[in-house]
């Protein structure tokens, strides 16, 4: 008797699984005792709340390192070679040195510069234009777009499947078996809002830790306050907003900025502030990478600015005069503050580093 | 005393198996089939039609997404199709695009049903399900290749304005503008027979069926005209794109009577 009830207990649990796919069931039990933790994503203290949902897609140890492998693997585009971390170089804060604008397959040449990659997790927008709503929808752009790495999301995820380890590695991740395009945009996410940059300088300093600004860092940062945080405000340097900051409009890409993702005229020329964290080692700067030097940036915004319809009115003095009066003194003062923002732990962090 | 354990644990493992099986008690299908039509006769690609403007148009491509599918029950609660698997694209060239099987739809008397006509912006991609939908709109060629957005509607073909015999081409593609414009609709339409008094019912392992027609007329003649003599390519179009969403809204319709 007790055997038989032995017996039947074991078929109910078994009917019960068989609700779920058969093997899928058996495997799910056996990945659950994989170790997977959850990752300590925490906000820094002096950083706003963050945007992106963690709670939809909490950063796991396996996703994490799948993301990261994904992040550095040429698969995801058509020439095999031109991954996420081709244009997004750790040691320049996940931007590009030598490439003016991005270079992309076949060698073909973008008409954007590449943006560093650091606290992606309070960003309300991406890219230069705003036009992806969502860090986990980001990607699509740059694995889609001809000119950067010209792939299909559906061929991604059929080299993926055909790969010897991604299989496992997803099935680790996320505790069943199957590569999906939700996987893969989450583990890139996984990664990328790991990407939290607040050991600066100038985050010690905010958090009233043991620095000392020097005279002119300080003086830098006192006249930044003034000159240039009406645009780059707050702890990230940036009010998330899209302006015309007076470039000459250079007929080689002839640049529409916002207005190709809101068809707006008012959105014409018009393109993301800029965080300012690591600037120090993002050169070149401006959305097509123009400039070399932070003393060339600053010079531009005392004398290069040119007049436009969408020109950011903060750059028109009363008098009607264009651009921003900052002394030389001043920009050296301003620059000293700039490098105050370099993280270099986070340049160093081994866990961002592909190998 | 074991043999009572063994009952009381085989009591929980029944329980909890019957638990499991309310989630898809009684299931039947309910087939959606999207009639594409012009006016009051149904579509035929290539075919020559007229709008109030007056110009004459003719279709060769008409796809468009049909998102978040919810049932009202007779008794007024809601059935919500899983997110994840309620995105759909129409294309009048696929036949098999044309009917969308709805599985797993519990038995009983349904008013109506509501769907998204393109993609929700509002809502987070994961919990909205849209990011394994990614790889179908893009075969489909329902993303903008220089953004992360969708078209909603990708509607195409060749016009002519008389006394004008030559033909120009048209292009209309709507979706939302980044975060800045949603044209994002959401559509409800009756099931059953309002007139007739019958309701619309899902049989317990029966295939239920609905015609929904879309009247793609509307697009230029609904609650606001658009002449292509004005805006043939309407692409990313603050004014007209929110203009042809509002007509859309209104122009799907199911058979009376």
């Amino acid at each position: 008797m007790n055997k038989l009830l032995y017996i039947l207990v074991i078929i109910f649990f078994l009917s019960c699984g068989s609700d779920n796919e058969d093997y899928a069931a058996i495997e799910d039990e056996d990945l659950s005792q994989t170790e997977n933790p959850l990752l300590d994503f925490s906000v820094p203290s002096n950083f706003p709340d963050s945007t992106y949902d963690i709670s939809q897609n909490p950063p796991t140890e396996k996703g994490f390192e799948l993301g990261k492998k994904l992040f550095f693997d040429g698969k995801l585009a058509s020439d095999g070679v031109v991954s996420c971390g081709f244009c997004h170089i750790q040691d320049f804060a996940f931007t590009h040195h030598t490439h003016i604008t991005s270079h992309g397959v076949n060698g073909l040449i973008g008409k954007r510069n590449a943006q560093p990659l650091h606290n992606l997790a309070f960003m309300n927008e991406f890219t230069w234009d705003g036009a992806a709503t969502f860090l986990d929808s980001q990607p699509i752009i740059p694995i889609t777009a001809e000119v950067e790495m010209n792939e299909t999301i559906s061929n991604v995820l059929s080299k993926l499947e055909a790969d010897p380890n991604y299989p496992t590695l997803f099935a680790e991740a996320y505790g069943s078996e199957g590569i999906t395009s939700e996987r893969l945009f989450k583990s890139l996410s996984q990664f990328m809002v790991m990407m939290v940059s607040a050991n600066s300088k100038y985050d010690k300093w905010e958090r009233g830790e043991a620095v000392t600004f020097s005279e002119d860092e300080e003086n830098g940062r006192i006249l930044f306050q003034s000159k240039c945080a009406s645009c780059h405000s707050g702890t990230l340097q940036t009010d998330q907003s899209y302006r015309n900051n007076g470039l000459p409009l250079d007929p080689t890409f002839n640049d529409i900025g916002r207005e190709i993702v809101t068809g707006l005229a008012s959105d014409r020329r018009k393109f993301k502030v800029p965080s300012l964290r690591n600037i120090e080692i993002t050169f070149p700067y401006m959305h097509d990478g123009r400039i070399a030097s932070l003393e060339d940036v600053l010079d531009f915004y005392t004398d290069g600015i040119v007049n436009s319809e969408t020109l950011d009115p903060l750059f028109v003095q009363p008098d009607g005069s264009l651009g921003l009066v900052i002394s030389n003194e001043e920009k050296t003062q301003l620059i000293a503050f700039l490098k105050t923002l370099t993280d270099t732990d986070f340049l160093n962090d081994s866990r961002f580093s592909e190998f | 005393m074991k043999k009572i354990f063994l009952i009381a644990l085989l009591t929980i493992a029944a329980l909890s198996c019957k638990e499991d099986e309310t989630q898809i008690q009684n299931p039947g299908t309910l087939n959606l089939t999207f009639e594409n039509a012009v006016g009051t006769e149904l579509l035929s690609l290539g075919n020559s039609y007229t709008n109030s403007s007056g110009e004459g148009y003719s279709i060769q491509e008409l796809k468009y997404i049909i998102s978040n599918i919810t049932l009202t029950r007779k008794d007024g609660s809601l059935v919500v199709y899983p997110p994840g698997q309620s995105y759909f694209v129409i294309n009048e060239a696929d036949a098999n695009s044309l009917t969308i099987q709805l599985n797993d739809i519990e038995a009983g008397a349904y008013t109506s049903m509501t769907f998204g006509f393109g993609v929700d912006p509002t809502k987070y991609p994961i919990e909205s399900g849209t990011l394994n939908f990614i790889p179908t709109a893009e075969e489909a060629g329902m993303l903008w290749t220089w953004s992360a957005g969708y078209k909603f509607i990708k509607f195409e073909g060749v016009y002519t304005i008389p006394p004008l015999t030559g033909s120009d081409p048209f292009r209309i593609h709507v979706g939302s503008h980044g975060a800045n414009l949603d044209n994002y609709r959401e559509i409800t339409v009756p099931l059953g027979d309002d007139i007739a008094n019958t309701d619309f019912t899902i049989g317990e392992g029966v295939n239920a069926s609905q015609t929904i027609y879309f009247d793609v007329a509307q697009v230029f003649d609904g609650p606001n005209t658009i002449s292509l003599e004005n805006a043939s390519d309407i692409q990313v179009d603050p004014v007209n794109a929110p203009l042809i969403a509002t007509n859309i809204a209104t122009a799907f319709s199911v058979p009376q009577g």
